[in-house]
Parts: C-alpha cells; structure tokens; sequence
C-alpha cells in the first residue's frame, strides 16, 4: 500500500504539473492513465497539493528538471514504484493470454454446436413447408396484447473486462425506460454476477430471478433460463421475452444488442426490437486467428442448404405437434447461443482492456526509468561535485 | 444393413455411427426403427432412447426433441442427451427423489408447469441408468 500511495502521489503530481505546462512528455503518462489520476484526487486531496508545490519550487531552483514531471519521488520511491508497475504489468499480459486462450474456447463451442443448429434449421424449414397452408395454432408463437415484457439481461460474472458490463446493462436501463413511456409493465432475468448484483441493490427495478453460468455455458443452464421463460409465458404472466445480451462483432468490436425471443415465429426468424428480422438459415461464425503474431477474428456467414423433404415424409404425429417440440428446441439453442456469445463478448473485452493496460505499464515503466536514471545521475554528480569540493578545500 | 444414428445436443454429439435398429420414445408411443424404414419425422418425449449395436443394448437419456429418418439415416436433437454410461444411478435417484418434493410442493400453474418438467427428466435420467446396470441386453 506504501508504494501505492506512493504512485498516487507521484500521479498526481505528474497530473498537476502536466496542467501547467505544455510539456507533451509529462502529459502522456496521465492522459493514459485516467484511473491514477482519479484516485489521486479522490483519496488524497492534500497530497495533490503538496507536490504540486514542491515541484514549483523545483522548477524555480532547477528549471532543466521540467521534462521529468515527476519530481517528487526519493530514488528509493521511484525504484519501488518501478518493481510494482512491472509485477502489475506481468499480471495484466498474463491475463490477456488467459483471456485469449479462453475466446479459443467459447469458439471451440460454438462449433461444436453447429451440426445441430443447422440440422434443426434444415427440419424447421422442411415442417414450415408442409405447414404453410395450415393455420397453426403454437402457445410460443401465439401473439397476445402486450402488457408485460420479461428482458432477459445476459452480464459477465467478473469485472476488469473494460465496459463490457456496463455497456449491457445501460442498454438494459435504456430498453427498461423505454418500455416505462410505453406504459407497459417489465420485469428483469439476471444472468451473470455482475448484473445480479446491480439488479440486486435497485429496489425499484422488479426481478423475476437471477442467474449464473459461469464460463463455459451449457445446455442445462441454457433450460433453466428457458424453463423460466416459457412457464412465464405460457402462463400468461408475461407476453413478451426480449433478450438482451452483447454480440461478439470481432476481437475490438462488441455491441449490446436486443432479441426478441418470444412469441417466436414460426418461420424461425430472429427479430431485434425495430423489427428487421434475420433469417434462422443464416448463420454467423466468428473464428479466431492469428495474423502476423496478432490475434483476428474472421466472421463468415455461413448460409444453411434447405432441402425440400422426401415426398415420402412420413409425419408420425401432426405436424403441429412437431412444430409444437421443435421450437422449444430452436427457442433453447438461442438462448445458448447468446450466453455463448456473452462470454466470447466478456473474454474479448477483457483481453483488449488488458492489453491497453500492459501498454499503459510499459510507458509508465518507460518514462518512471528515464525519471529515476537522471534522478541517480544527478545525484552522483552532486556527490562528485562535493567531493571535488571538498579536495578543493 | 445398418443405420447410421446421429445423437446431436447443442454443445455436442452424443452419438455418431452405424447401429442395427434404434428404439425412440415418441410422443405417441415407442417407434422401432430397423433399416430400410420409410422417411418419418416424429417429435421425441422425454424418454430413453434404445440403441442396438450388433447384440449390446445401449440406453440413452433423451430431455425432448425430435427425430428425422431418411434413406437409413437417422439424425436425433435434442436438447439433452446422456448415455446410461454417463450417469450415476444414487445421484439420478436423489435427483428424482428432490422432483418428487417440488412437485407436491408445486402450487400455482407455473410452478407446476415447471416442476413437472423437472419430474419427468430425473425419472428419464434414473430409467436409463437403473435399467442399464440391471442387464445387458433386457428392454
């Protein structure tokens, strides 16, 4: 904590020298590291000032000192805060690989996944065929007076992921708003710690129940949520599911996005909230690679081939009655499919986040190892100084 | 002349290869199916799957879904899917045992909706695995 403080009083001093002057060196350690600078101001509104004047009082008496910007520091200090800024840069790269060996993973199981998906798109377009000149009549596809909408809200377990959880959840108070001046009732599903617990504290937001997945999503917690989902539905309770969650764009690239999973439709499209509907034949994969050392993500739509049925097919119960099994099937590999994308989401927020943080490390260490250098040398040169001096004498 | 059975769940392939006749639970009842069947697509209960390969009998776990049998071709999803090699009867019996609680609990159309569920997949868990450690080649 010694050092820590330390740091912060250093930062500070950095930062506040940094707004007096227009010396671009001292600027960039503090532009980079916002969170330094707000600690320091937060818990040590004294020591702000303190250096800030010392180092006036520096720059009056050694006015080639300027470059450093931090000039607080004693060598020992300056050492110290070194060693820590280099054992925490260790550990955010080693959570960036964590974290990139991990979206190997989350895509590991999305492939796994993917010869039943396409199989099931292949049935559902086949049984659609044979059921389009019927009226079906389906309790999930059926399409009631909205009164209340259940949002599904999907958030990560841990934090120091950048503003992954964030980003989800003021989508999710933003949706909640919305639906408010709509005048129709919500209630929230919670999925993940993270917005558990913020769900949690809000008294004035009604929970249903809350969640957790953990980090390699299955299908029996997939059914648990959907279990949920569909006795609120089928029960009248609500006549909406939405399901909030942030899809994986690429390894940068993440966006909170909205799906309405029930009244499902029968044709098996997926519909975000203005309406634009994808079609369930259509699938995206994303694919992590590595390019010239650095980590990529390749996206490929991937269109699944719809045959026609034998002639033959025979339909051991109505077809209605298979639709009727089929869709909580579809309806369960959706919801699979957000966790998995959550998670892929989470890591890949995390491993950027990480990496900004190892750069941030890198460039402190870089300028704290130029300031303690000259630091020394100045201080062997006074020694020297005094001694010849004293030889002098 | 043999099937080829696939067994697919979301988050993996349960199944994948060549058997001699398979056994589905259907919501209508038990459907045998043998090579050479005609194309039939059949919504699937929550049940235990028969698989025979050669003489071995193999139990599976089924939690819903449906099955589509094509030119020899039988392809299965479902939502879960265990082999009886994967459960352990205690844990399975206990699980039932805890399904049985909620459902006499239940009160209210939803929880009983969800209790039942609940009830019916621990019962298909635990006739798979019993039936499995009993005999080898029984129904």
């Amino acid at each position: 904590m010694a050092s820590t403080t330390a740091c912060a009083s250093a930062m500070s001093a950095a930062s506040a020298f940094a707004g007096r002057t227009t010396d671009a060196r001292s600027q960039r350690p503090c532009a980079s590291l916002p969170s330094f600078e707000g600690l320091a101001s937060a818990r040590l509104p004294t020591l702000r000032h303190a250096p800030q004047q010392l180092s006036t009082a520096h720059s009056k008496a050694l006015p080639q000192q300027r470059k450093g910007g931090i000039r607080c520091a004693s060598l020992k200090e300056l050492s110290d805060r070194i060693a820590s800024v280099k054992n925490t840069q260790k550990i955010t790269d080693a959570m960036k690989l964590v974290a990139a060996a991990k979206v190997r993973r989350a895509q590991e199981a999305v492939v796994n996944g993917r010869p039943f998906s396409e199989n099931l798109v292949k049935v559902l377009f086949g049984v659609n065929q044979q059921l389009q000149v019927e009226d079906v009549d389906i309790p999930l596809t059926q399409i009631r007076p909205v009164k209340k909408v259940a949002l599904v809200v999907i958030t990560g377990d841990r934090g120091l992921c950048g503003g992954f959880n964030n980003f989800i959840i003021k989508a999710a108070e933003k949706r909640m708003r919305e639906l408010k001046s709509l005048g129709l009732e919500y209630t929230i599903i919670s999925v993940g710690k993270k917005g558990n617990s913020y769900f949690g504290r809000r008294d004035y937001i009604p929970v249903e129940s809350t969640a957790e997945c953990g980090q390699t999503p299955t299908t029996k917690e997939a059914q648990a949520i959907v279990d949920e989902i569909f006795s609120l539905f089928i029960s009248e309770e609500v006549d909406k599911v939405e399901l909030l969650y942030t899809k994986f764009v690429s390894l940068i690239t993440t966006e909170p996005v909205i799906h309405t999973l029930l009244p499902l439709s029968p044709q098996g499209e997926v519909c975000d909230i203005d309406g634009k509907c994808v079609d369930a034949a259509e699938d995206e994969m994303f694919r992590l690679t590595t390019k010239e050392g650095k980590f990529s993500v390749e996206r490929e739509m991937v269109r699944t081939e719809t045959p026609d049925f034998d002639a033959n097919m025979i339909f051991e119960q109505d077809p209605v009655q298979i639709l009727d099994a089929l869709l909580p099937l579809y309806m369960n590999s959706q919801v699979l499919r957000a966790l998995q994308e959550s998670i892929a989401s989470e890591l890949a927020s995390r491993m950027n986040a990480m990496n900004n943080a190892s750069d941030n490390a890198r460039d402190l260490k870089k300028s704290l190892t130029t300031v303690y250098n000259r630091n020394r040398q100045a201080k062997i040169t006074g020694e020297i100084l005094e001694i010849v001096a004293g030889a002098n004498a | 002349m043999s099937l080829n059975l696939r067994v697919m769940t979301p988050i993996r392939t349960v199944w994948d290869g060549q058997v001699q006749e398979v056994i589905l639970p259907t919501n209508s009842g038990q459907v045998g199916i043998l090579p050479k069947h005609a194309s039939l697509l059949t919504a699937l209960d929550i049940g235990v799957l028969r698989v025979r390969t050669n003489t071995q009998w193999v139990r599976i776990a089924l939690m819903g879904g449906f099955a589509k049998i094509e030119s020899d071709r039988v392809t299965i999803l479902v939502n879960e899917g265990e082999k009886a090699s994967e459960i352990d009867p205690q844990e399975a019996q206990k699980t039932l045992e805890f399904a049985q609680l909620g459902l006499n609990k239940a009160d209210g159309p939803r929880q009983k909706i969800e209790a039942k569920l609940a009830f019916r997949r621990a019962k298909a868990r635990l006739e798979a695995a019993t039936q499995a450690s009993s005999s080898g080649t029984s129904l």
